[in-house]
């Protein structure tokens, strides 16, 4: 699917974005005026240093972090005009998000971390959806496994799973195999990318490895808190699949 | 030596930190010593107090007291010749304004011109006592408490009859050195002269009274040698003779006994606290693994981390133990200071022994709960270092571990028995308390175990309340154990006073007389019946006679020879009264034996109670033999009844044949039930016009200061049980804190996915929800069973439910403890997700 066809309607659009965060040394500019717009089914690289405020934005994406200045829509909702639950129900309806350190429910079984967003969507087949979706990264046989028994990239998977459950129209992925060893982590791109094409999904996948960043159909560069570069990548996806 | 020293600097350095985090330890220890070392200190100075004053309130270095007669002329004699001696009598009476409207039941006591002996009497208008009392114009004087002019509504200087004289109330009385403020009595007090006493024709043969000798002895004479000499000389005196150690036996023994009470629920309290002492110690240990694991890997031995941390933890309860002695010793100034008015001096001051029994309770209970965290402390491997996270939960203890804990426990159990007056019950009260342990402990472990087989399917937020009660270092075990053995202590007092409460409120008016009438003389005997019979409005008298004998031998032995249970050693003691009838008693019935012929006429047969004669080691046949002033009676056991008591009718725990005491000295006793107050008032009224010397006690009255009585000593134990479900919510708020950043986790990774306030804290509430609601199931089941065992068992009372109670308690505890793990939660709610999800 090449991304230029669905570039027309923005799914993400941040305009004037600033973040400051207090700290022990005073205050700290974090994002210092960030404008975007990313269209519906783009796949976007996130790149810069560490500190360069990828992460930041993409927790101000999910919904997790509210800017000290700027509007963000996305998917034609206002944040500003949400507030906290809004924002929780927001991204039950519209987006997932995977994280470097996994952040499963200790408590809960691999199937049932699954089935979450299902449950709180109030889907009635949420176990057998969630069943399917854990067959789908593999994890068929260890779904009444606990986190605390599965490796790293398992519990990635599972988190991966979870992410795609309800069918978002945003995933965000922060450095999803920041820590798994090398083939792990390339087993959990591929999943990602597989997903996200079947399912049409917008991806805004944050990293530091260029390589995984040029699988994405765009690129964009922060440092500072700034955007610095954005470029297409040529080809798109299809180079790196396979 | 040199091992210790090391310990000591590093503990030492590792508590520069300060107290930050030892909050809950500090407090749970403070509050259980404070309540302990408080109720002792208390009790001490009452006993102190009742000691210092001891010669004024005997009134004397020594006091012979016997029923009724006085003692013969060479026994005044000889008592003379050993100090200053003091006559005085003591008896009911009716006092009646001179118009007959009003009347009431008096205490009456007459005293000579030497009386008191020791301290003062106060009265208003200040003026000597023998000036109050004296006979002017042949009229006696009176010196009455407050509450006789406001019963009669009479003034200072008004007339009143007593008896069957006119007196003169002269003086109103203030303080009567040698009376203890005594809860049980009848009336209020008045005294009078021996010349009034005499003009009042009161005493008349076999009146329920009593005379009492005072000495005051000389300089360097010993009390307990001239009781010694008095009841060598003569033997056959049948007084009681004391010492001013005894002067207020029943007030010490009543002050002993509910401070005891008081420090076993105090106990409880602390045993509670111990539970947040243990946690908070588990979590200040877990938090040191790594410091521990790198002393390791630097050398350090396991007995050294050992000592260090038990070093400090003891230095933590040392620092609360001493704020809870200090707090506990300042309690007898501040109830001084602030408290109601008690019935008794407090002699105010520092009383070692209860601070010291408070610090004891307080160490081993320290102790006892950081002994496990220590061990598993000792055992952190330095190999954890090399690893992300250590569960210290896996660590076993090993068999030194489990011995040293039971000789913590066993120390703990002996020094409460040790400090208790009545060894019986404290064991009793241990092991109530260990099943407790151990019934949450079970239902802790059930509660986690159940939760663990739920499987909940599409709702996320429940089952994640339901996985926040099982999952490993869940505060489920705590909160039930800490949180239940207060409430059970709550509905054990509830239920206990309730069914008493019941009883002397509702269950014993009910089917009481309203009236009992001592002292009818025999020749007044008839004319009583017709009146009574001839009033409307009363019915079921019961009339019998009463005579005053004491136990002499049993079975031909001295009754200090023979083998008594202590229970019934009260009987032997002094005189009691009995009784002689043809037919059984309504009110008991037979067990044993045989009753006999109404119209038996052979040699003495008695019927006797059956549990005082098991307590008496007696079986049917056997011989008792009775003092009748003077006169010894043998009689055999015919037969043994069961009393019912609670009719609060005439019962006697002897009773005669016929045949044996119709000659004796004798009054007699009635009961009688009135339908209205009207009828009640008309009753009295009558009885006592009839009959001046014939004292009227109303049965309401007495039941009603039986239950204020009751209610005091209620409250006295429920705001000490008040203190345990207090360190119990303290325990609770311990482990929420300790649980807030895994929910704060939690609740972020759930609202990351979406998840509402609401839902969260929907699932919050079911999990405090069904901690709190089993918690308060168990307590009220082993509450229910305690009380029922204090009620049957202990106090062998009428045992009735109160439900409304043990709703109030459960739903309360449940309230409580969803309110105050709730408010510790509720800021997880508004945790901010992003800091929890960044990559440190």
């Amino acid at each position: 699917m090449p991304s230029t066809s669905v570039a027309t309607t923005p799914i993400i659009e941040l305009e004037g974005i600033h973040l400051k965060l207090a700290s022990a040394a005073g205050e700290v500019n974090i994002l210092r005026g960030i404008d975007l717009s990313i269209a519906a089914g783009e796949t976007v690289g996130i790149v810069g240093p560490s500190g360069s405020g990828k992460s930041t934005l993409m927790m101000v994406l999910g919904g997790l972090e509210r800017p000290s200045a700027g509007r963000v829509t996305i998917a034609g909702a206002n944040f500003g005009r949400l507030d906290e639950d809004g924002l929780a129900r927001f991204r039950r309806d519209h987006v997932g998000i995977v994280f470097q350190s996994f952040h499963l429910i200790p408590t809960m079984t691999a199937l049932e971390n699954v089935a979450v967003p299902l449950e709180l969507a109030g889907r009635d087949d949420a176990f057998g959806r969630a069943e399917a979706l854990l067959d789908s990264v593999g994890l068929g046989a260890r779904a009444l496994h606990f986190p605390g028994q599965l490796s790293g990239g398992e519990q990635q998977r599972v988190a991966l799973a979870r992410a795609f459950a309800a069918e978002p129209d945003l995933l965000l992925a922060d450095e999803p195999t920041g820590n798994l060893d090398l083939a792990t982590g390339r087993v959990v791109m591929e999943l990602l990318f597989d997903l996200q094409a079947r399912l049409g999904t917008t991806l805004v996948l944050i990293t530091h490895d260029p390589g995984l960043a040029e699988r994405c159909g765009r690129v964009i560069e922060l440092a500072d808190g700034r955007v610095v570069g954005d470029r297409r990548t040529v080809p798109p996806r299809q180079a790196a699949h396979g | 030596m040199a091992e210790l020293l090391l310990a000591w600097r590093y503990a030492r350095r590792e508590l520069r930190s300060g107290l930050k985090g030892f909050g809950i330890f500090l407090a749970c220890l403070v509050i259980g010593v404070t309540a302990i070392a408080a109720v002792g200190s208390v009790s001490a100075s009452i006993v102190a107090g009742l000691q210092a004053d001891a010669r004024d309130l005997l009134g004397g270095d020594v006091e012979f007291r016997l029923p009724q007669r006085g003692l013969p002329d060479d026994t005044v004699a000889w008592l003379k010749a050993r100090g200053t001696l003091s006559n005085l009598r003591e008896m009911r009476g009716m006092v009646r304004r001179t118009d007959g409207d009003k009347r009431t039941l008096i205490e009456l006591k007459a005293v000579d011109s030497a009386y008191p002996l020791f301290g003062a009497v106060q009265l208003d208008p200040v003026q000597p006592l023998a000036a109050a009392l004296a006979v002017e114009d042949g009229v006696a004087g009176l010196a009455v408490d407050g509450q006789v002019l406001d019963r009669l509504g009479v003034k200072l200087g008004d007339r009143v009859r007593l008896g069957s004289a006119d007196f003169a109330i002269r003086a109103v009385l203030l303080k009567e050195p040698d009376n203890v403020a005594n809860p049980f009595t009848f009336g209020p007090h008045v005294l009078v002269s021996m010349e009034g006493l005499a003009l009042s024709g009161l005493e008349q043969p076999g009146t329920l009274s009593s005379s009492v000798y005072r000495l005051k002895l000389p300089a360097g004479a010993d009390a307990k040698d001239v009781i010694h000499q008095a009841d060598e000389a003569f033997p056959e005196a049948g007084w009681q003779a004391r010492d001013a150690s005894k002067a207020a036996p029943s007030v010490q023994n009543f002050v002993t006994r509910t401070s005891m009470f008081l420090v076993l629920v105090g106990l409880t309290s602390l045993l509670v606290g111990g539970v947040g002492v243990g946690n908070a110690a588990a979590a200040y240990l877990g938090g040191k693994v790594p410091v521990i694991a790198t002393l390791k890997a630097l050398g350090a031995p396991a007995r050294l981390i050992y000592a260090i941390y038990l070093l400090q933890l003891f230095l933590l309860a040392s620092v609360a133990i001493v704020a809870g002695i200090v707090l506990g010793a300042l309690a007898p100034m501040l109830l001084h200071a602030l408290g109601p008015a008690l019935p008794v001096e407090l002699r105010l001051g520092v009383y070692p022994k209860p601070l010291l029994v408070a610090a004891g309770f307080g160490l081993l209970t320290a102790l006892g709960f950081s002994l496990w965290p220590l061990a598993k402390a000792r055992r952190v491997p330095a190999a954890s270092l090399f690893r992300n996270l250590v569960e210290t939960t896996g660590i076993r203890l090993g068999w030194r571990d489990w011995v040293a804990s039971a000789v913590v426990v066993l120390a703990l159990a002996a020094l409460a028995l040790v400090d208790a007056e009545d060894k019986r019950i404290a064991a009793g009260f241990l092991a109530a308390v260990a099943v407790a342990l151990l019934s949450f402990r079970l239902v802790g472990s059930g509660v986690m175990r159940a939760a663990a087989a739920v499987h909940i399917r599409r709702r996320p937020w429940l089952r994640l309340a339901i996985a926040n009660l099982h999952r490993p270092g869940a505060a489920t075990p705590s909160v039930v154990l800490s949180m239940g053995l207060g409430l059970t202590v709550l509905v054990a007092v509830g239920l206990v006073e309730g069914s008493l409460t019941h009883e002397v409120a509702e269950r014993l008016p009910e089917q009481a007389p309203s009236y009992f009438f001592i002292d009818i003389q025999r020749d007044q005997v008839a004319p009583f019946k017709t009146l009574v019979e001839s009033l409307p409005g009363t019915s079921g008298l019961d009339l019998v006679p009463n005579l005053r004998t004491r136990i002499a031998a049993l079975n031909g032995a001295k009754p200090d020879e023979s083998k008594v249970e202590p229970d019934v050693r009260w009987i032997l003691k002094s005189e009691r009264g009995l009784t002689y009838a043809a037919r059984p008693p309504s009110g008991s019935h037979v067990v044993a034996g045989e009753w006999w012929p109404a119209d038996y006429q052979g040699p003495p047969l008695i019927s006797l109670d059956a549990d005082l004669a098991a307590g008496l080691h007696l079986k049917l046949g056997d011989t008792v033999t009775f003092n009748l002033a003077g006169r010894e009676i043998t009689a055999r056991i015919a037969n043994f009844r069961k009393i019912d008591w609670t009719t609060l009718g005439i019962n006697f725990f002897t009773i005669f044949a016929p045949g044996a005491l119709e000659a004796a000295p004798q009054t007699a006793i009635a009961t009688v039930h009135a339908d209205s107050p009207q009828d009640e008032e008309r009753l009295a009224r009558e009885v006592t016009d009839a009959f001046p010397n014939v004292s009227a006690i109303r049965v309401k009255d007495a039941l009603d200061t039986l239950a204020k009585i009751l209610g005091d000593m209620a409250a006295a134990v429920r705001a000490i049980a008040a203190i345990t479900v207090l360190a119990g919510v303290l325990v609770l708020t311990g482990a929420v804190a300790a649980t807030r950043r895994r929910r704060v986790y939690d609740a972020v990774v759930l609202k990351v996915l979406g998840a509402t306030r609401a839902v969260i804290a929907r699932g919050f509430l079911v999990e405090y929800g069904i901690l709190g609601g089993a918690t308060a199931l168990i307590a009220v089941a082993l509450g229910t069973l305690a009380a029922w065992l204090v009620v049957t068992q202990l106090l062998k009372g009428e045992w009735s439910f109160d439900a409304g109670r043990v709703i109030v308690i459960a739903l309360g505890g449940t309230v409580v403890t969803l309110a105050v793990a709730l408010a510790g939660t509720w800021r997880v709610l508004g945790a901010r997700a992003a800091p929890q999800l960044r990559n440190e």
